[in-house]
């Protein structure tokens, strides 16, 4: 409510602001315009010497360019004052999320130590909640380390191990590696399509990139849980499409669906847990690659389909590939001298 | 292990995190309790609709119906049921939003399973309480108000209206200890059972409204008054 609040005032301010320059724009041409007819009839027989002449026009330009760029400048002001209130909700919801997904897990945490402290708990019981501990702690580390890294990532500071791989069995195995992480049912994801294509990419930032395609699909699934991965190529591209059926994205949410901090907050949807973080990940890491990802999804609970694609080596987008892998090799370098 | 009274007291726990609720439910069971759990908002109304429960420990981020709908929407069926709000959620705004939904206390997270345990078996003894002296008195008059304790209800002149279940609490034990002088402190641990983050001046703010209710000029109380650094003191003598 306050929110709202405070964004009426902008607007108002705004609105104001534009009505104060145009009155004083009005004002101005109405003085400039009235003393010179009046100075042109009287001018001539109060003072003779007097004259008309192109410099009598300056002042009055310079006040137009003045009054102009004020305008400008409250329009700009106007523009980043909205932007830093978007940025500031944005942030509010992330600081939020992040308790929420940082505080859930510890309390759990505490709370099945202090059972295991206080009870005498019988073993089954004990195992489970130790699995649990467990799970919760690598949800914690899981959490952790996607802030550092997304930190790392955007200030360019990770070291990335970047190689030239089989396109297709190098994500079947991460696919697969995903399945087990995520104790996928039997065939809940299938896989289709062929291609010899090579392509150069980060395997662990890849497997970040499936896995959080995966949780996805999991998160915002209301019935068992179905992906399907299809692989495909042209001369100069490596397709993914990672489709699910679940909840499905609405139109005007999927442009903003990567941003930062975005998360959709709607009452179909299953799962709130989250940071907003996820998919700005995947497509940052995609976007190290010189690759592109978007989505695609009829509306709601009509399933949605991610679209990677990466650019074939020796193909496609060459320079930037080859600067991918002297890259490794330089810090692979600086890795043996340092050590 | 809780009272003998309060055993197989039915409690909705409504939790998201699998890991907590599996850990909470243990507990609760430990202590006697019988544990109906819900994984979301939605869940929670639909078991609340088909069971009867004595408590509800409430997440307030759910999916589908969040924890403050919750609370509102069991407050319009039952007044009377407890429900304590557990929630990561810490700034004050949650707070005021949670306890203003009818939420009775709110604890967060991570937190002590000693004290989720007292503040259980408090609630629950305080609605036992309360129970036991409203089905004795349920309709108490005083000047020209009246209460039933029951169903919160309440007339005064011309004007009716509904209490809160707190309001109705602090109101029942001052009319409980009629003519003593009962401070602050007791009040919050006889009505709020000890609530840390409460302070004594929500109390005070407590006693405000209800003299706005029930006082004919709430500057000058004549039922509700208070004894400078002792507390309040509850009278009902013909005007």
């Amino acid at each position: 409510m306050k929110k709202r609040q405070s964004l009426f005032y902008h607007i108002l301010i705004f609105v104001l602001a534009q009505i104060a320059w145009l009155a004083l724009l009005g004002l101005w041409i109405y003085w400039y315009v009235f003393n010179y007819i009046v100075f042109k009839k009287v001018g001539d027989q109060v003072s003779p010497q007097l004259t008309y002449d192109i410099t009598n026009v300056v002042p009055f330009v310079i006040g137009l360019v003045l009054l102009i760029g004020i305008s400008f400048t409250t329009t700009w002001i106007f523009r980043h004052l909205n932007l830093q209130l978007r940025l500031n909700k944005l942030y509010d919801n992330f600081i939020g999320n992040v308790t929420h997904e940082l505080k859930s897990p510890l309390s759990s945490i505490q709370l099945n130590l202090e059972t295991l402290n206080s009870r005498n708990v019988p073993p089954e019981k004990r195992k489970e909640f130790i699995n649990l501990m467990m799970k919760d702690s690598s949800r914690l580390q899981r959490l952790i380390n996607s802030i550092l890294e997304i930190s790392a990532l955007e200030q360019k500071k990770l070291a990335h191990d970047y190689q030239v791989y089989k396109a297709e069995p190098l994500v079947r195995q991460l696919l697969n590696g995903s399945i087990e992480q995520f104790r996928l049912s039997e065939g809940s994801v299938t896989i289709n399509g062929s291609t010899q294509c090579e392509i150069v990419v980060d395997r662990n930032a890849l497997k970040i990139v499936l896995d959080n395609l995966v949780d996805n699909a999991l998160k915002y699934s209301t019935e068992p849980i179905h992906i399907n991965v299809n692989f495909s190529h042209n001369t100069n591209k490596f397709f993914i499409e990672f489709s699910d059926k679940g909840i499905g994205i609405p139109p005007k949410e999927q442009k903003k669906i990567f941003h930062k901090f975005y998360r959709i907050y709607h009452k179909n949807v299953p799962s709130v847990k989250g940071t907003g973080l996820g998919l700005y990940w995947v497509k940052e890491i995609i976007k190290n690659h010189g690759g592109k990802i978007s989505l695609f999804s009829e509306g709601e609970n009509k399933g949605t389909t991610f679209k990677i694609e990466f650019p074939i080596y020796k193909t496609s987008k060459k320079r930037f590939v080859n600067k991918l892998l002297k890259r490794t090799e330089r810090n692979k370098e600086r890795i043996l001298v340092d050590g | 292990m809780a009272n003998k009274s309060l055993i197989n007291n039915r409690i909705l726990l409504v939790e998201d995190e699998e890991s907590l609720a599996v850990g909470l439910e243990y507990n609760l069971v430990e202590e006697g309790y019988t544990v109906d759990w819900a994984k979301n908002g939605r869940e929670a109304l639909k078991l609340f609709e088909s069971k009867k429960f004595e408590l509800i420990i409430l997440d307030i981020m759910l999916p589908y119906v969040n924890g403050f709908e919750v609370a509102e929407r069991v407050r319009q069926i039952d007044p009377q049921i407890p429900i304590l709000i557990l929630t990561a959620r810490t700034a004050t705004g949650d707070k005021i939003k949670g306890l203003e939904s009818g939420a009775d206390d709110y604890l967060t997270k991570p937190f002590h399973l000693k004290e989720l345990l007292l503040r259980v078996k408090g609630m629950l003894k305080r609605k036992a309480w309360y129970q036991k002296t409203s089905s004795k008195q349920p309709v108490y008059k005083f000047g020209d108000n009246e209460i039933n304790f029951e169903n919160f209800s309440c007339k005064c002149k011309d004007k009716e209206f509904t209490l809160t279940a707190q309001e109705a609490m602090v109101m029942k034990y001052l009319i409980e200890n009629k003519e003593k002088i009962v401070s602050r402190k007791e009040l919050l641990e006889n009505v709020w059972h000890m609530n840390p983050d409460i302070e004594t001046r929500t109390v005070d703010n407590f006693i405000a409204r209800l003299r706005k209710y029930f006082e004919p000029d709430p500057s000058n109380p004549v039922y509700i008054k208070s004894v400078r650094g002792a507390g309040y003191v509850f009278e009902n003598k013909p005007l």
